[in-house]
């Protein structure tokens, strides 16, 4: 109505608003109920994050990166442990190696359960969203049990992890996990068979597997719509050689299948882990890091419960790194919520913004600008330009 | 195809005690491992310093009172500590620790939030003698 | 029943002061009701009183654009109108304050004010939402009206009166909805439409158009709706209590009744998912209208023959 474009019925969503309770924009062209055009716009919560860890030793630099994210902490500690130990010629000791997966799976565990309790939110499930956040509390503790902390973790450190997992503990764990298990069963039913439910998600946002590459959609997003892409598959890392996860898969493309491979998953989840705790390797926990490493580049790649998570880490042989490259998940599969959203209802724009998992903090480090016109993304030489002709007067 | 799946679970609850707690009213022990607010014991300091160039936030202060003597004092601010325990696995000498009880650190003013360890009559004579400018954390690492 | 009797009953009981607390106490016991399906400890009993007083001693905001007499005066109608519609029914399970021969379709009328005016409310300013959300009221309105009007009257032919108090009596203290369990159903789940609780919340649903067509109230006028919103639950509660369980007999009664339909309201609530406006739309008009409509050809049938 107070829009300059004629003609165009424009819902504004975010930066503030309650479907998001992170900071990011959105706009929906509707007519009448239905999107016709949907556009984008990130970077509200920039922190120059990958600019800080240059200022920031080797060690310190963990528990920055930890804070990228508030719910795949762990992951991306870890990433740039195993970047930095690669950088240093060293690897953690099994032991380490298996314990850290074992806090990635369960990090996945309370992720996707975090995830399926926003998503039923978004329908308007609200009896779904408190169970599952209720059982999800059962992770939380066993991950604050461990660590002593119920979001970052800090298990890591560099060359290995900072505590062991006592036989109290295991059984503790496993306790916890024979609950989770009998829960998830519950609510693989619920998301595939309540028919209020499922009228929400079947059908609605459909990706087909040619869409999911050419957006290059990750993670459960893309095995969602069948495209076989999983790191710890394809490229195993930490300990996954060792206590393997099957890749979970669907064809339908569809909201529903993105609930059923996320709840899937989990399944993968407790047997992955039950697996480490049975044959949890003896040995130490550390192994002796350098405090300067050795320049060179490492790449690492490793599976964050969104999808790949990537890491670029340069040093030149001093103690801080030169460059700290993150590129995380929901980014990449943000270009696809754009495109799938067009069509549908627009009470199904939040849930297929839900469907990716996007996580905000992941998400802010891609420019696009907005002129009244068009859009356009900013590389980073662009960026560059502007940024030297903007500061030069 | 079920109509109302989760039916069960929301009758069982009505004869379930509710899983969420009056919190500041009713606490839970904590977890052995809780990372709360840092404790310093400066019998076994060698005062290298290592914790302080490790921690990300900051947040430690080695204070050096009589380095032959092995006298230090270690101020603590608690809330710049991220609480990561960075610290704790960087000592060689097991000088840190956290406490699992003290977790409840929000204060009204900013004076709690600096800590002192070490010896009584060390902390006395450092305090003393900053205490005529009053002034904050000096030295930064 | 006249001067000061009248005052009173618009005042104190059963309109004004005692319906308004009871809308309290209403919301209250569907919030708790809901929380405990939901595992969780809930509000305590004073928290919808101190909502309203928060929200009655904050600022109202008249945003730019709108027609600020409508802005200011559609909370007080629509409040009024609600509080009217508790005149002319068995409130507390005493006859109702008014009675007149065809008092059910005035109080049905006046209950759908509070739906009007939310519709006008939204339709009246310029935010986004607040459009959106007016338009998803009136079409949920004109979904649910009519299979909601049929589901209510067909009590009232079998007792060939439009009068409240003239149905109980015919029906004897009988339980219709025995009888006739379809229009109970419908009635039931009308209200709950009317009254916009999940899973018809598609007008307000907060994770799409944030608070609908009251995105822009606040203070006073915020207030006033959800008073509204609260008079209206308990005011339909005891109609389809009168109507469908056999009357009210006495204050006591009342309120067993009365909260015995608000937990069935409190689980439906809970146990689906929220429709969106095209499912609530075909839904009303593909099952619940056919049925009233069936329910009630049985029903002149039947009287038909006898
Ligand atoms: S716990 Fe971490 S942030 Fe706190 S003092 Fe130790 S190293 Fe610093
Ligand atoms: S690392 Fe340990 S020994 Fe070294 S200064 Fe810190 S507390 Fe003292």
């Amino acid at each position: 109505m107070t829009e300059q474009v004629p003609n165009k019925f424009i819902v504004p969503i975010g930066p503030q608003h309650p479907a998001l309770k992170e900071p990011g924009h959105f706009e929906f062209s509707v007519d009448g109920e239905i999107v016709t055009d949907a556009s984008i716009r990130l970077g509200y919560v920039h922190r120059g994050v990958e600019r800080g860890t240059e200022d920031r030793t080797w060690v310190q630099n963990l528990y920055l990166i930890e804070r990228i994210c508030g719910i795949c902490s762990h992951i991306h500690a870890t990433a740039y442990t195993l970047g930095v130990e690669k950088l240093a010629g060293l690897s953690a000791p099994p032991r380490a190696q298996a314990i850290r997966e074992l806090f990635c799976e369960l990090e996945r565990i309370h992720s996707h359960l975090l995830w399926i309790g926003v998503a039923a939110h978004e329908a308007g499930f609200d009896a779904l969203f408190m169970y599952s956040w209720r059982d999800r509390e059962t992770v939380m503790d066993l991950l604050e049990e461990l660590s002593g902390n119920r979001v970052h973790y800090s298990c890591n450190v560099l060359g290995g992890v900072k505590f062991d997992i006592s036989d109290a503990q295991r059984d503790a764990i496993l306790r916890g996990l024979d609950f989770l298990e009998q829960r998830t069963h519950h609510y693989l039913q619920v998301v595939t068979q309540d028919a209020a439910f499922v009228r929400r998600t079947r059908g609605v946002g459909v990706m087909t597997k040619e869409q999911a590459v050419e957006y290059g959609a990750v993670g459960p997003v893309a095995r969602a719509s069948g495209v076989e892409r999983d790191v710890r598959v394809d490229a195993p890392y930490l300990a996954y050689e060792q206590f393997p996860v099957q890749m979970i898969t669907d064809t339908a493309g569809d909201l529903e299948a993105r609930f059923a491979v996320r709840v899937r998953e989990l399944f993968e989840s407790y047997r992955v882990i039950r697996a480490i705790l049975d044959k949890l390797p003896a040995g130490e926990l550390m192994a002796k890091m350098p405090r300067k490493i050795p320049p060179g580049e490492a790449i690492v790649r490793v599976e964050a419960p969104r999808g790949e998570l990537f890491y670029f880490i340069k040093s030149n042989g001093g103690d801080k790194p030169e460059r700290v490259k993150v590129r995380t998940p929901s980014i990449c599969n943000f270009g696809s919520v754009a495109r799938l959203t067009i069509g549908h209802q627009l009470a199904d724009a939040p849930m297929i913004l839900a469907g990716i998992d996007p996580c905000f903090s992941c998400n802010d480090r891609a420019v696009r600008i907005k002129r009244q016109d068009h859009i356009q993304s900013w590389t980073w030489s662009d960026l560059r330009r502007y940024a030297l002709k903007k500061y030069s007067a | 195809m079920k109509i109302g799946a989760m039916l069960g679970d929301l009758l069982r609850s009505l004869f379930r005690r509710p899983v969420t707690e009056r919190y500041p009213f009713v606490k839970r022990a904590p977890p052995e491992r809780l990372r709360g607010a840092l404790r310093y014991d400066p019998a076994n300091c060698s005062g290298c310093m290592l914790c302080m160039k490790d921690c990300p936030a900051n947040a430690l202060e080695l204070i050096t009172i009589d380095r032959k003597a092995k006298k230090f004092v270690m101020r603590y601010h608690a809330d710049r500590c991220t609480f990561c325990a960075q610290c704790v696995a960087s000592c060689r000498f097991k000088c840190l620790n956290m406490s699992n009880e003290q977790y409840e650190l929000a204060a009204l003013t900013k004076a709690p939030f600096t800590v002192h360890y070490g010896n009584e009559s060390d902390i006395q004579a450092l305090l003393d003698a900053v205490a005529p400018t009053n002034s904050a954390p000096t030295a930064k690492a | 029943m006249t001067g000061i009797w009248s005052i009173i009953a618009l005042l104190f009981f059963p309109g004004g002061l005692f319906v308004l607390t009871c809308g309290l106490a209403y919301e209250w016991v569907d919030r708790k009701l809901i929380a405990r399906f939901q595992n969780r400890l809930g509000p305590r009993w004073f928290q919808p009183a101190a909502d309203v007083l928060k929200l009655l001693a904050k600022e109202e905001v008249v945003p730019a654009g709108v027609n600020p007499v409508l802005f200011k005066w559609l909370p007080v109608i629509a409040l009024a109108g609600a509080l009217t519609a508790a005149l002319y029914v068995p409130m507390a399970g005493l006859p109702p304050a008014f009675s007149f021969p065809g008092d059910l379709i005035v109080a049905l009328y006046l209950l759908s004010l509070l739906t009007l005016c939310t519709g006008l409310a939204g339709a009246n300013t310029l935010d986004r939402f607040s459009i959106v959300g007016a338009v998803r009221t009136l079409t949920q309105l004109f979904s649910y009206e009519a299979p909601f009007m049929l589901a209510l009257l067909s009590p009232a032919i079998v007792a060939g009166s439009w009068q409240t108090s003239e149905i109980i009596r015919s029906a004897g203290g009988q339980w219709i909805l025995l009888t006739q369990p379809i229009s109970f159903v419908i009635a039931l789940i009308g209200l709950m439409g009317k009254l916009e609780l999940p899973p018809f919340d598609a007008p307000e649903a907060e994770t799409e158009i944030v608070a609908g067509a009251l995105t822009e109230y606040s203070g006073r006028g915020y207030a006033l709706f959800r008073l509204g919103r609260g008079v209206e639950l308990v005011v339909g509660l005891t109609l389809v209590a009168a109507l469908y369980m056999g009357g009210l007999a006495g204050p006591l009664d009342f309120a067993l009744k009365t909260l015995g339909l608000l937990v069935v309201l409190a689980l439906f609530q809970t146990l689906f998912a929220r429709l969106r406006i095209d499912q609530t739309v075909g839904l009303w008009w593909r099952y619940g209208a056919l049925l009233a409509l069936a329910q009630m050809l049985v029903i002149v049938g039947a009287k038909v023959i006898a």
